[in-house]
């Protein structure tokens, strides 16, 4: 095991320098028309373009700029915006962003998780029945329908009928709950819809059929059986999604007016942000990596069966 | 098990919703001393002297005032200068300013004075490349020295400029010639002098502009890079004081209640929230969440048509941009090319265009109100006798023609002549080659120098613009007809000025343009041959010298007579087709209109300063009524 971690950590390492370093590279490709407005152009010389393509490192030997990056990087310094945020650090906006979507991602996992593994249980064991038909019906429609839609339309219903402002505010602690609630609604879906397949599936083992006969109680036999065995194929993605949290959604933080880091990315790649955008990619790429290795542990720890060395001979 | 499972989604639900009924009862009523408006993009820096998008405008308008502003019928009042004086050739101008002016800090600590040295700081922030981008364009030529100590300090900093060539440092030394060569001094601690390079009569509309805004040197040298960056970043001597600022969420601006114009300031607090959706923004202004809402043309036939919101639809007034049609007279289509030379063709277009559908498109109602036959703004510039500048001959006559430039007939005929001009009658186009033509890395197609004339058009991606490009081909293959005139389409994704108008990519565009000052040299002087915004490159001499002979004429009536001629030949010479206004968008608001500055540039109209809210939202008659009290008390004032 011990073995094995070395050699992940090595590769995970690998792989994260290697997506850094290309992205680092296109972004030196891009023609740099970009950098400037019609404004700019009018205000600007040549001379003065110039000058500022080298101060954002837009232009110059993209190798060593590149190591002067990681020099930095290595030394604790993410560097500063130098586009959508001027001067200002990469990191006092990230920590200003990031506890936004860390918390309200937390939460509605945690919220998502609870409810989806209850709903997928209910569904699996109610399958054909009306508890099932009723979940099939909620996962279609919410997997389905554009999330824009509902999600628009329940933010327009539920504030209207509680009074309730319609956008985020942090003084305002019941503005947090819908976002919140909004952000499950989806994921609520995928862990109910996948549980339940999975518990259908072993339900239908010969040991769940032998123990049952044995006379072992519904519940025991779900608890210790059954949903444990189907929890196994979903856990190996628990790590990822709770790290990756930390990106924020796109769709509800601009729903709600959240401050958090949906959408950063997105931004910064549109405004040509190079510093940002290569610190995001570092941060998205490791905890990725990270997120993947996590789940492949987790998963050995859940199930023993499972082994990620190959088992020696003899 | 099953009952157990569902009781506790039930009970968690129900009690999620009690929490949220419980905390969010009681609707709160319309404040009418809170502004709450809302933004789309954000701020990247508030540097007051460079605000290239509108929120910025309207944070630093409100949290630091110049030394005049434009009250609410857009007539230049004191501002931290009691009084100002020039003299007779408008080349030395010299503000007096009020002695009870403050600097306040974010949290409103009295700071120090605002003193003629800091408008002397000010510009000396603006002249420093290294300090900030800026507008400095458009008066970089205008006040004594200033271009020179500019450039001098881009010359020092440029590492690409050969050592001989560079001017001698160390940069201290340079930035000390400042006080002496550039052409604004403080005469004593409340006198500003302001030296041009020549009479400029107009002077006080750059004055309005962020260029010319105080600044308290030593504080933002203690900030170094980080001015602007944040709320205690920066200092206040405005109405307002920032009092937080969190990016991608919200502004907060409070009034400061030792501001010496306290009592003209009845809005007290101002929140700007960023919301991206239009949608919501109408559902929050019904709500009582927002003092005012846009709407697009969709929302406004749908509450039109409402019963109980319909009478609350206004037309907002328009906006000092203009949107104009401009062809390329070096178009890398040699068909084209050959056309755009060809007076009758550029007439045949300018009476083709049909622009009341075009603009229906966004503004299905009122259309014909939004359409501009000039180039310079209506309502912005007047004469020393109150005369509007384009009701100056013959520019009169061209902006009277409303929407009846659109004349199908006549644009046929217009054509037929050009058709007889450039073609040999045999439906080669002279001059036309055969073959691939190249527009831009992704873009080509292939020509054959005959009829039908490709002409290339091209448009955003939204799906009003593509929209638009298919009402333009079907309006004009329509009266052309299809034989002669083929309408080719052409889509770009990224920026427009970059990737199309500065290479030359296209043969027909429109494109919006902002007006900086009250003068039609704003406009034509950037129109002249090789001007900034000359993106057809034509070249019409006897254009560019009215233009140079009225911008030295002193007496404003001198040289709006001889701007009109010039702008005239533009327009009848169909070198330009001008379209519509800006702004002049729908909306409901609970802002009683015209009370607030106004404005054609600069920072005054973004003031809330004087601005009065209702509890009611405002109806569509109550604006009409206001607005013609307005106009006549307006015209009164002009003519008195």
């Amino acid at each position: 095991m011990a073995k094995y971690i070395f050699k992940r950590t090595l590769q995970s390492l690998l792989s994260v320098f290697i997506v850094v370093f290309v992205v680092f590279l296109l972004l030196r490709l891009m023609p740099t028309d970009g950098y400037f407005t019609r404004d700019d152009y009018q205000n600007m010389s040549e001379a003065e373009r110039q000058m500022y393509l080298v101060e954002i490192g837009a232009v110059g030997n993209p190798i060593k700029l590149f190591g002067e990056f990681m020099g930095k990087l290595f030394r604790g310094d993410l560097g500063e915006s130098y586009v959508l945020q001027p001067h200002r650090a990469i990191a006092d906006i990230l920590a200003e962003k990031i506890p936004y979507s860390l918390a309200f991602g937390t939460v509605s996992m945690v919220l998502s998780l609870i409810l989806g593994l209850l709903m997928g249980m209910a569904m699996a064991k109610g399958k054909g029945k009306w508890p099932d038909a009723l979940g099939t019906g909620y996962v279609v429609i919410v997997r389905a329908v554009p999330s824009l839609i509902y999600l628009f339309l329940l933010q327009i219903a539920i504030t209207g009928l509680f009074h309730i402002p319609m956008m985020f505010s942090e003084r305002n602690p019941v503005t947090w709950i819908l976002p919140t609630v909004s952000l499950s609604l989806s994921s609520i879906a995928w862990y109910a819809i996948w549980l339940r397949r999975f518990m259908v599936d072993e339900e239908n083992r010969d040991y769940v059929k032998f123990a049952r006969s044995k006379g072992m109680t519904d519940w025991k036999l779900m608890k210790r059986h059954v949903l444990r065995n189907a929890l196994v194929p979903l856990a190996q993605y628990f790590p990822l999604q709770m790290l990756l949290t930390i990106s924020g959604s796109l769709v509800i933080e601009s729903l709600y007016s959240i401050p958090g880091m949906g959408g950063l990315l997105v931004e910064a790649i549109q405004e040509m942000d190079n510093s940002l955008v290569q610190v995001l990619v570092i941060l998205y790429s490791a905890l990725g990596v990270l997120g993947v290795f996590l789940g492949d542990i987790l998963m050995v720890l859940l199930d023993p069966r499972i082994r990620l060395t190959d088992k020696k001979e003899g | 098990m099953k009952k157990s499972i569902f009781r506790a989604v039930c009970l968690a639900l129900v009690l999620l919703l009690t929490v949220a009924a419980l905390t969010g009862c009681g609707a709160s009523s319309v404040s009418t001393t809170e502004y709450l408006g809302t933004y789309s993009t954000d701020v990247t820096s508030l540097i007051p002297f460079y605000l290239p998008d509108t929120t910025g405008k309207k944070v630093i308008s409100n949290v630091i005032d110049g030394l005049i502003e434009t009250d609410r019928f857009g007539s230049f009042v004191p501002s931290l200068a009691e009084s100002w004086e020039h003299n007779a050739d408008y080349s030395v101008w010299t503000f007096h300013l009020r002695k009870d002016a403050k600097w306040y800090d974010s949290k409103g600590k009295e700071v120090a004075p605002v003193t003629a040295q800091d408008f002397v700081d000010g510009m000396r922030f603006v002249a420093d490349h290294k300090k900030t981008k800026s507008d400095m364009s458009i008066i970089k030529s205008v006040i004594v020295g200033l271009e020179d100590y500019y450039d001098t300090l881009v010359d020092f900093d440029d590492p690409n400029l050969a050592a001989s060539k560079k001017p001698e440092g160390p940069r201290e030394t340079i930035e000390a010639t400042f006080d002496d060569t550039v052409g604004v001094k403080a005469l004593d601690d409340y006198t500003v002098e302001y030296t041009l390079t020549a009479p400029v009569p107009y002077f006080e509309s750059f004055l309005v502009t962020e260029i010319f805004l105080p600044n308290h040197k030593e504080f933002s040298d203690a900030c170094g890079t980080k001015f602007g960056t944040a709320p205690d970043q920066l200092l206040y001597c405005g109405a307002y004081i920032l009092q937080s600022w969190q990016r991608n969420k919200e502004f907060v601006l409070v009034k400061n209640d030792n501001y010496y114009d306290a009592d003209k300031v009845s809005v007290k607090k101002i929140v700007l929230q960023k919301i991206t959706d239009g949608a919501a923004t109408v559902e929050m202004f019904k709500r009582g969440e927002l003092t005012g809402t846009s709407l697009t043309g969709d929302q406004v036939e749908y509450y039109k048509q409402d019963a109980e919101w319909g009478k609350y639809v206004t037309l907002r007034d328009k906006s000092s941009v203009n949107y104009w049609f401009f062809m390329n007279f070096e178009s890398p289509n040699t068909e084209f090319n050959t056309f755009a030379q060809n007076e009758n063709f550029r007439l045949a277009l300018y009476h083709a265009l049909d622009r009341v559908t075009i603009a229906q498109l966004y503004n299905p109602y009122d259309t014909e109100e939004m359409l501009t036959n000039v180039i310079c703004p209506e309502d912005v510039c007047y004469d020393e006798n109150g005369v509007d500048y384009t009701d100056y001959a013959p520019l009169k006559e061209i902006k009277e023609r409303g929407a009846g430039t659109y004349d199908p007939a006549l644009a046929k005929e217009y054509f037929d002549k050009a058709l007889a001009e450039v073609t040999d009658g045999n439906g080669n186009i002279n001059g036309a080659q055969a073959g691939e033509v190249k527009m831009g890395r992704t873009f080509s197609f292939q020509t054959d120098g005959k009829l039908p004339l490709q002409l290339v058009y091209i448009h955003g991606s939204s799906s009003d613009e593509v929209s638009m490009a298919q009402i333009i081909k079907m309006n004009l293959e329509e009266v052309f007809g299809s034989e002669n005139v083929e309408i080719v389409l052409s889509q770009f994704t990224g920026d427009k000025y970059n990737d199309v108008i500065a290479p030359g990519n296209f043969d027909l565009g429109y494109d919006n343009y902002s007006f900086k000052y009250a003068d039609p040299l704003s406009q034509l002087g950037r129109l002249v041959t090789d001007g900034a915004v000359n993106d057809g490159h034509y070249s019409l001499p006897e254009f560019d010298d009215l233009v140079a002979q009225g911008s030295e004429k002193l007496v404003v009536s001198e040289r709006y007579a001889l701007f009109a001629q010039a702008e005239a030949l533009l327009i009848n010479g169909g070198y330009i087709i001008p379209w519509e206004s800006g702004g002049g968008t729908y909306g409901m608001t609970r802002e009683v209109p015209f009370t607030a500055p106004r404005g054609g540039f600069g920072l005054s109209r973004f003031k809330y300063k004087g601005m009065q809210l209702s509890e009611e939202p405002i109806s569509a008659e109550q604006y009409d009524q206001l607005e013609q009290e307005f106009y006549a008390e307006l015209n009164r004032k002009n003519a008195g």
